[in-house]
């Protein structure tokens, strides 16, 4: 079975790096992007089955990118799990109504990230299916 | 207000004579004046819509309205305009009372002259301007801190969550095997992560806290069953340190009506601090009961074999930023914010935490919590003016999932419509009564309503076109909604009125247990979305 593939978009490249050790660890596919244009991009260009997304990046930030994910016939299926500092308070909620599957503050459980992460592959195949396999 | 600027005057005055005389006394006057009169209070109040004065003089007794209710509903339509009250010789003490509430000055028909009238006007502008100056200053001050709180806490986490991400890995062997000396450095240095990770979400609980945004979603929860989470995730801190973990909880322990996120956070706060200032081979001891004296509120206390608080600090400890000078040893206190946090999570649920203990011979915190109580939630919509209402109509709501188990986020999902719910609500005719059923993967939540069958429907037809706008209802969930009236049975002579709502709450109860078998309720209607 082919290999599941995230994409990870967070303007810090170290955190990046090592989000990528780690899923990699855990037998995923990574891709990456570091701003809100190259987001979109990515996402065309991977077709991931995930995306990891920061709410604060250059470029168009989190929301304007889960919008534009929202807005496209090709990338609205993709489970979008955000991953960011702020406070959930005022985020959450928001970012929940624009798309996301799940909030998660930093710094996140790294198990129950994963969790989320596997739950939500499950589900996006059994349902959804956003590219054909 | 210069002498050149023209004031804008709204008379409410319905006698013609009185109305006259005010407006010759203003023109007398040496600031130039525009008097806008109107004989009726509604007047006044759309005119105050569609223009703001400069100043409102209002009589109180007004064809439309008499009396306090005058001067309160111009407050409540324009709380930012100056009102100065024109009052008879016989009701000076209403005006009194008036001041008190809000009405920058009063001034006593008959008695006006032209000088009088101006500078009453006059202060009357100015102290009203002060008063909204130093309203905006003070939310600008705490809006300030807030926002600046938030920024720091962003900033500070983004780095954190770099370290916290490094570590994780080398301590997974993400990087390769570690030497057990490496691997022992590395926890030490997780743990201080953790730490600081935890300072910042206190600094902003406590900021939450200080400017009353700090929330709580009540729900039906049994403290037995948290106590044991709380023992399960402390415990290997406790085994770390040779510190046993007794617990002594009341077979007989009722629910409680409280926030379980928030309650956990308080229990892990104080066990965590016993584990910290009790020595090795100590113990800390986690106890629920009920005391007979006070059966509506649940005791929760932990009690460890610490060295004790000073007399002199016991009342100081619950106090934001407070800290032990006494605790200068290996132990990084935090800041201060823990116990604060503590008691304002406490106070939110209308409950009492304090400190028992002598020096060297360990501390008791003590808090109490709400005793989950049907006849006390149900009795301010049932009982009206000191008689049981004869009947009353449940509203159910079923929220189902499309797919068992339920795709998605789906706590998530019943939390806003939760949200959606208590908002669809009035406050003083309905009530909503916290989650009660789980029925399979599906969430159950049950509205209160106070009123006849009538009502009932028009609280049901706003619940559902609230949650019919819930996006992810839409593909992830259906909603039903039916409603039921409920019967009371023949008021009995000799039953206080606490001894029906009893009896009632008895009846409600069971039909909650039964999950409102379908066969009772005639009055159903279901309606499905999507």
């Amino acid at each position: 079975m082919a290999k599941a593939k995230i994409l990870v978009i967070d303007d810090d490249p170290d955190l990046v790096r090592a989000m990528r050790l780690r899923l990699r660890a855990s037998n995923f596919e990574v891709a990456t992007a570091t701003d809100g244009y190259s987001a979109i991009a990515s996402a065309q260009k991977e077709k991931p089955n995930l995306i990891i997304l920061d709410l604060g990046l250059p470029v168009g930030d989190g929301f304007v990118v889960l919008d534009r994910l929202q807005n496209s016939d090709s990338l609205a299926g993709i489970p979008v799990i955000v991953l960011s500092a702020r406070d959930p308070q005022t985020n959450e909620e928001r970012a929940l109504k624009a798309g996301a599957t799940a909030f998660f503050q930093k710094p996140a459980d790294n198990d129950e990230l994963m969790n989320v992460i596997r739950a939500s592959l499950g589900e996006a195949k059994a349902h959804r299916a956003p590219w054909p396999s | 207000m210069t002498n050149h600027e023209t004031t804008n005057v709204l008379l409410i005055e319905d006698n013609p004579g009185d109305a006259d005389l005010v407006r010759l006394r203003l023109v007398e006057g040496q600031s130039p004046v525009k008097v806008n009169c109107v004989n009726r209070l509604s007047d006044g109040l759309a005119s105050l819509t569609v223009e703001t004065p400069s100043v409102v003089l209002l009589d109180l007794n007004l064809p439309d309205s008499r009396g306090a209710e005058t001067f309160r509903r111009v407050i409540e339509h324009a709380p930012n305009v100056p009102v100065v009250v024109l009052s008879g010789q016989d009701d000076e003490a209403l005006a009194m009372k008036a001041v008190h509430q809000g009405v920058q000055d009063y001034l006593v028909k008959g008695n006006i002259s032209s000088k009088h009238l101006e500078r009453s006007i006059r202060y009357a502008v100015e102290r009203q301007a002060l008063l909204r100056a130093l309203e905006i200053s003070q939310k600008q001050k705490i809006d300030f801190k807030n926002q600046f709180l938030s920024h720091v806490s962003h900033e500070l986490r983004t780095p954190l969550t770099c370290i916290h991400q490094y570590v994780t890995l080398l301590l997974d062997g993400l990087a390769g095997p570690l030497a057990p000396d490496q691997g022992d450095h590395l926890k030490t240095v997780l743990k201080s992560v953790n730490q600081l990770h935890a300072m910042i979400r206190d600094m902003l609980e406590a900021a939450r806290a200080e400017s009353g945004k700090m929330r709580i979603e009540r729900r039906c929860i049994s403290m037995g069953e948290l106590i044991h989470q709380v023992a399960a995730m402390l415990r290997p801190t406790a085994d770390e340190k040779h510190i046993g973990l007794e617990l002594g909880i009341d077979q007989r322990l009722p629910l409680v009506h409280a926030d379980p996120d928030r309650v956990l956070e308080v229990l892990i706060n104080l066990v965590d601090n016993g584990i910290k200032f009790t020595p090795p081979d100590g113990a800390v001891m986690i106890q629920a009961n009920v005391v007979e004296a006070d059966p509506g509120s649940v005791y929760v206390s932990v009690s460890d074999t610490g060295r004790g608080i000073n007399p002199e600090t016991k009342n100081l400890i619950f106090e934001r930023l407070y800290q032990d000078p006494e605790a200068v040893d290996n132990n990084r206190s935090g800041l201060g914010l823990g116990l604060f946090i503590c008691r304002e999570i406490v106070r939110l649920h209308e409950g009492r935490i304090w400190v028992s203990s002598e020096p060297g011979q360990g501390s008791t915190f003590t808090f109490t919590l709400p005793v989950y109580s049907l006849p006390k939630l149900l009795s301010p919509v049932i009982v009206y003016q000191g008689e049981l209402r004869p009947a009353f109509v449940l509203v159910r709501v079923d929220l189902i999932p499309n797919s068992n188990p339920p795709r998605g986020n789906w706590k998530e999902t019943c939390m806003r419509a939760l949200d959606i719910l208590s908002r669809c609500i009035y406050l003083d005719k309905d009530l909503l009564l916290p989650p009660m059923g789980m029925a399979g993967a599906a969430e159950t939540f049950f509205v209160v309503a106070s009123t006849d069958l009538q009502c009932a429907g028009i609280m049901t037809t706003r619940i559902r076109e609230q949650l019919e706008k819930l996006e992810e209802l839409k593909d992830k969930g259906t909603i039903a909604i039916s409603t039921l009236p409920v019967e009371f049975l023949p008021e009995k002579a000799d039953e206080s009125i606490e001894q029906q709502v009893q009896t009632v709450a008895d009846c409600v109860s069971q039909m909650v247990l039964k999950g409102l078998e379908r066969k009772h309720a005639p009055a159903k209607s279901a309606q499905q979305v999507n």
